[in-house]
């Protein structure tokens, strides 16, 4: 009866969206375990390439004197021979991995399609994979705001898995159309076409930035309406990935200020940490601790991204449950596991 | 300078408003130019003249051109008038020209397939408005009774019998021309400017116009030496004098080759631009409406005055200053080295975005390029216009035939680029660009090196069994010419100096220098003044760096070091079996082998724990020696050629060994940079879920 309920004022809006930052922030901060966790899985995944890496590298450097400067410094002669012996995945071993480089390496790839390595892109599927196994428990246990223990979040896991297969292939052909279709279109024709006859480079660069904000524009409401479909299912319980994607449609559209806007805030606390990290990233130097130190530096960066990725999901489910009906409108429920975080919550209301 | 990284970090951004604001101040001044309002600094007060300093070249070979742009056509109308002398020692009926434009007329060139071969076939695409061509409408010898040839013209196929390309053309002459006797002839043709193929062409409304009319080739005592345009040669012609005018609308700037003597504003909207230039051998213009026109000079105690000319995008015009300090630095530091410029101008181009014309020389002209957004720590545009300002040098002033010994320009201009560069423009660092390439990002951990940035080991590395430096350019594979051509040059010649000293090397380049100002020398030329200078027969050296595809390779194979043991049988009468071992003596063996096929005198040296030091020199020749001591001390480290006076040693890691390797603490580093990147990387993607 949305003519009954007058929207709320922009002020309350933006209340709302701030509101569901710091709640998800609370949340997320309630729950080391998660980031813990999330990390780990970055790490582990992770590890198995860097051994190949590192055994390349021991083996080519060997007992060479060009050890000693790599060790210290750039050895630049050693690094560039290398690369003229590499192949497969030790190719990504490039100057586009140095300190800040390698963030502007991979956005950069991102926004411009370009897929790395095979064994990258192996590495990277299975990484998804994992995100898509532990998504439905992280939401969970963001959502009821309390420990779940280890059964109860990988039961949860369990049970949103092959759900979540389910959603990943819906967005799996969301995002194929932005980034297989839209982005080509963009820019392998437009920009083309654009730019071809044109003989002023900002003029381009403009016209390529101006294209990277409609490809924002349009992957925007893609990720958003994936993120709050999979909130909706884990937190409602829902069974279909099509009504949850539905629902998330409309959720997005009874509020589009605010989940734009908390999106938006999202994004920009990921600029600021991308900043921050400009601002300190470094490579690994000269040997013993200070290689430990700039791993750390890089880890750090690591971490914090993590961690704001778990604060979007949270401050999202956070808006997303504040906007639930009022529990007194509803009927009871017993809220006994595994009923959803909304039985749950629906039940704490009430007490 | 503050290296602190959130300082660098800061100066990044600052740079990105600095650029920003400076392009839309450029863009305001194309504007004002666009009104009339030139935003211009004054030509010296003597004009440049197109006159040469010091003596004359044989001037054989001279043209008066009468050209005129159709902009929006794309066509060139143009006739001209060569007087040519036949300074060979052999008589001749015909007369050869190049018709480089045809090179873009079709698929069918040798220009084109030959393009096909080693870089794919991307331009076998083009659109119907990117071709171009060149038609020979009249051709007249002039005399007191001017005889038509215009029928009497035919294409030939001098290098690979390709019947359709039409690169060169035949004119016979109804008479022998006897050396020593002067003919002229009158050509009248009509051209379609393509859409750049080999720098040469039009985007917009900028138009870079090189190789554009019949130029005529070379004749030798062995007969015409008119090459069809290839993929990976360049040019050959005479020396002359250049009187060339240009008509184009109004309003549009010109640069050419040569000294602007008038300028005629004509009733059909056009102006005329007259350009002289005395002791060249080719001519190249450009125009264009936006083009800013600045002015600036080269003074030196030693060296004769230059006038430098720069014509800018307008989007570029706060890197001005840096195209003027890197051709004053070339004008130094080559006039220095090798020997005066002779002309007293020189006009540098700054090209349009996505022209394809940068990078390229043309005597008293060249381009340049540069990007948009160029941090001031990357040699962006200093390189390639001291690398083209160096070819009014070597190639300008010294004209080596490019078709078949492109490397005796190219490489020796390359060599002393990097040479400059580390004299004037470090620290450089590399850089990487990123969102379209728009966005560079400075590698401040990767200091730029004259070593292997500027002598492209890598190139040389890839591609060094690829081809014989010695085959004809022309004859190169076409993917990998650049490679042997430059790369390779640079590299021999950087191990020349390395190996003769500087001063040698230096005496000997300047002294074929003056030795062949305005001439057309040959490889053998070139040893011939090195080894000269250095007063040894370095045809070993030659033999095998142009001669041959070698690649050198030596490596330290085998490092023990080991306290003396005795054991075994010993004495003579009745040899005992007895073990002694000495903890105070050491027996240090290095093993170094020649891997590759060429050879070179190395020197090796051992590293003792006590400090001590040995340096010791290896003929190369065999495939491998032994070096033993016996010493109170554990020997540390060994290097074969320590000094890196080799850099044609395509694997240099291999020239060390250490008792204590960091080659595992190196793997650590490095595959935990190489971590984070991953994790990144893995992040980004996590968007998706």
């Amino acid at each position: 009866m949305a003519s009954l309920a007058p929207r709320p004022s922009l002020d309350i809006r933006v209340l709302h969206l701030t509101n569901a930052l710091l709640d998800g922030i609370r949340r997320v901060a309630k729950a080391p375990t998660l980031v813990v966790g999330v990390y780990m899985v970055t790490l582990l995944t992770t590890i198995p390439l860097g051994i190949v890496i590192y055994n390349a590298i021991a083996i080519d450097l060997g007992n060479s004197v060009a050890a000693d400067t790599a060790v210290t410094s750039v050895n630049w002669e050693w690094w560039e021979e290398f690369q003229s012996r590499s192949s497969g995945i030790t190719r990504t071993f490039n100057p586009r991995i140095l300190g800040f480089a390698a963030v502007l390496t991979n956005l950069s790839n991102f926004v411009d399609s370009r897929l790395p390595a095979t064994e990258i892109v192996l590495a990277a599927g299975v990484y998804l994979g994992a995100w898509i196994f532990l998504v439905g428990g992280i939401i969970d246990r963001l959502a009821r705001q309390r420990r779940t223990a280890s059964a109860g979040f990988f039961a949860v896991c369990g049970i949103f898995f092959f759900r979540f297969i389910r959603l990943g292939l819906l967005a799996g052909i969301a995002y194929w159309i932005v980034f297989g279709l839209v982005h080509h279109w963009l820019f392998d024709v437009l920009y083309i076409a654009a730019t071809e006859n044109l003989a002023v480079e900002r003029s381009a660069l403009l016209i390529q930035m101006a294209l990277y904000v409609v490809f924002g524009l349009l992957l925007l409401p893609v990720n958003l309406v994936f993120d709050y479909a999979k909130i909706r299912a884990v937190v409602e319980d829902r069974h279909s990935m099509v009504g949850a994607v539905l629902a998330a449609v409309r959720f997005v559209r009874r509020h589009p200020t605010s989940t734009f806007g908390l999106y938006l805030l999202n994004s920009g606390l990921f600029l600021a940490i991308v900043v921050l990290y400009a601002l300190v990233a470094t490579i690994p130097g000269t040997v013993g601790s200070s290689i430990s130190l700039g791993f750390a530096v890089g880890q750090a960066y690591l971490v914090a991204r993590l961690i704001l990725k778990l604060v979007f999901l949270s401050s999202q489910t956070a808006f997303f449950q504040s906007q639930l009906a009022h529990a007194d409108y509803v009927a009871i429920a017993t809220p006994v596991w595994p009923d959803s975080p909304a039985a749950e919550g629906i039940g704490l209301a009430q007490k | 300078m503050d290296s602190r990284p959130s300082s660098r970090v800061l100066r990044y951004f600052v740079s990105l408003a600095t650029v920003c604001l400076s392009g839309w101040l450029a863009g305001q001044v194309a504007k004002t130019d666009a009104v009339g309002l030139a935003l211009t600094v004054a030509q010296p007060a003597s004009p440049p003249t197109g006159e040469v300093i010091g003596a004359p070249s044989p001037r054989n070979a001279n043209y008066s051109i009468d050209v005129r742009l159709d902009p929006d056509r794309r066509t060139l109308t143009g006739r001209e008038t060569v007087t040519w002398r036949n300074i060979s020692n052999i008589t001749t009926q015909e007369l050869q020209f190049h018709l480089y434009y045809n090179a873009w007329k079709n698929t069918q060139s040798t220009w084109m397939r030959e393009r096909l071969l080693g870089r794919g076939n991307r331009l076998h695409g083009s659109p119907e408005d990117a071709w171009g061509w060149i038609e020979i409408t009249a051709v007249r010898l002039l005399s007191e009774d001017p005889v038509d040839l215009t029928q009497d013209v035919r294409h030939i196929s001098p290098d690979d019998g390709n019947l359709d390309d039409q690169t060169v053309l035949a004119v016979d002459l109804p008479n022998q021309v006897e050396p020593g006797e002067t003919i002229t002839l009158e050509i009248e043709w009509t051209s379609r400017i393509p859409r750049t193929f080999a720098r040469t062409g039009a985007i917009a409304d900028y138009f870079f116009i090189a190789q554009w009319f019949p130029k005529l080739g070379v004749l030798e005592d062995t007969g015409w030496n008119c090459h069809q345009f290839h993929a990976s040669t360049e040019f050959f012609s005479d020396y002359g004098v250049y009187d060339v005018r240009i008509t184009v609308p109004q309003g549009w700037v010109v640069g050419a080759t040569g000294a602007e003597q008038t300028r005629h504003e004509n009733a059909d909207g056009t102006t005329t631009h007259s350009y002289h230039q005395e002791d060249v051998h080719d001519f190249a213009w450009v125009t264009s409406p936006h083009l800013i026109d600045l002015w600036d000079e080269f003074t030196h105690p030693d060296l004769p005055d230059v006038a430098i000319r720069l014509l800018i995008q307008p989007e570029h015009v706060a890197q001005a200053s840096r195209y003027f300090e890197a051709t004053r630095a070339t004008l130094q530091h080559f006039g220095e080295w090798f020997g005066a410029y002779p002309y007293s101008h020189v006009t540098v181009v700054d090209p349009a975005w996505q022209s394809g014309s940068g990078g390229m020389e043309y005597p008293t002209f060249f381009t340049g390029g540069t990007r948009w957004w160029a941090p001031d720590d990357v040699a962006t545009p200093e390189a390639v216009t001291i690398h083209e300002a160096g070819h009014q040098f070597w190639y300008g002033v010294v004209g080596n035939n490019e078709f078949e010994h492109a490397w005796l320009d190219e490489g020796l201009t390359t060599f002393a680029t990097a040479r400059v560069l580390e004299e004037s423009f470090e620290p450089q660092f590399r850089t990487v660009r990123f969102f379209g390439g728009f966005v560079p990002w400075v590698l401040r951990d990767l200091p730029w090196s004259r070593t292997i940035d500027g002598d492209r080991v890598t190139g040389y590395r890839r591609d060094a069994r690829q081809d014989t430096q010695s085959t004809p350019t022309f004859q190169y594979w076409p993917g990998t010419a650049g490679s042997i051509t430059y790369d390779k040059t640079a590299l021999w010649l950087h191990t020349l100096e390395r190996h003769l000293g500087w001063s040698t090397l230096q005496r000997g380049m300047s002294t074929f220098y003056e030795e062949w100002r305005f001439a057309h020398p040959k490889p053998a030329d070139f040893f011939r003044a090195i080894s000269d200078a250095s007063e040894q027969d370095l045809s070993w050296f030659f033999d095998q760096a142009h001669g041959e595809a070698s690649t050198f390779d030596y490596g330290i194979d085998d490092f023990t070091s080991r306290p003396i043991n005795h054991r075994g049988f010993f004495g003579e009468d009745q040899p005992s079996f007895s073990e002694t071992s000495d903890a105070e003596l050491f027996e240090t063996t290095v093993v170094v082998r020649r891997y590759g096929d060429g050879t070179f005198p190395v020197e090796v040296l051992t590293e003792f724990q006590d400090g001590s030091k040995v340096r010791e020199t290896w003929e190369g020749t065999d495939r491998w020696k032994a070096f033993t001591y016996v010493r109170n001390a554990r020997a540390t480290r060994a290097f074969v050629d320590p000094d890196r006076v080799l850099l044609l040693d395509t694997q240099a890691t291999n020239n060390s060994r250490t008792i204590t390797p960091m080659g595992e603490t190196a793997a650590k580093k490095w595959s935990l940079t190489w971590l984070v990147w991953l994790q990144d990387l893995l992040l980004t993607y996590g968007f998706f879920i």
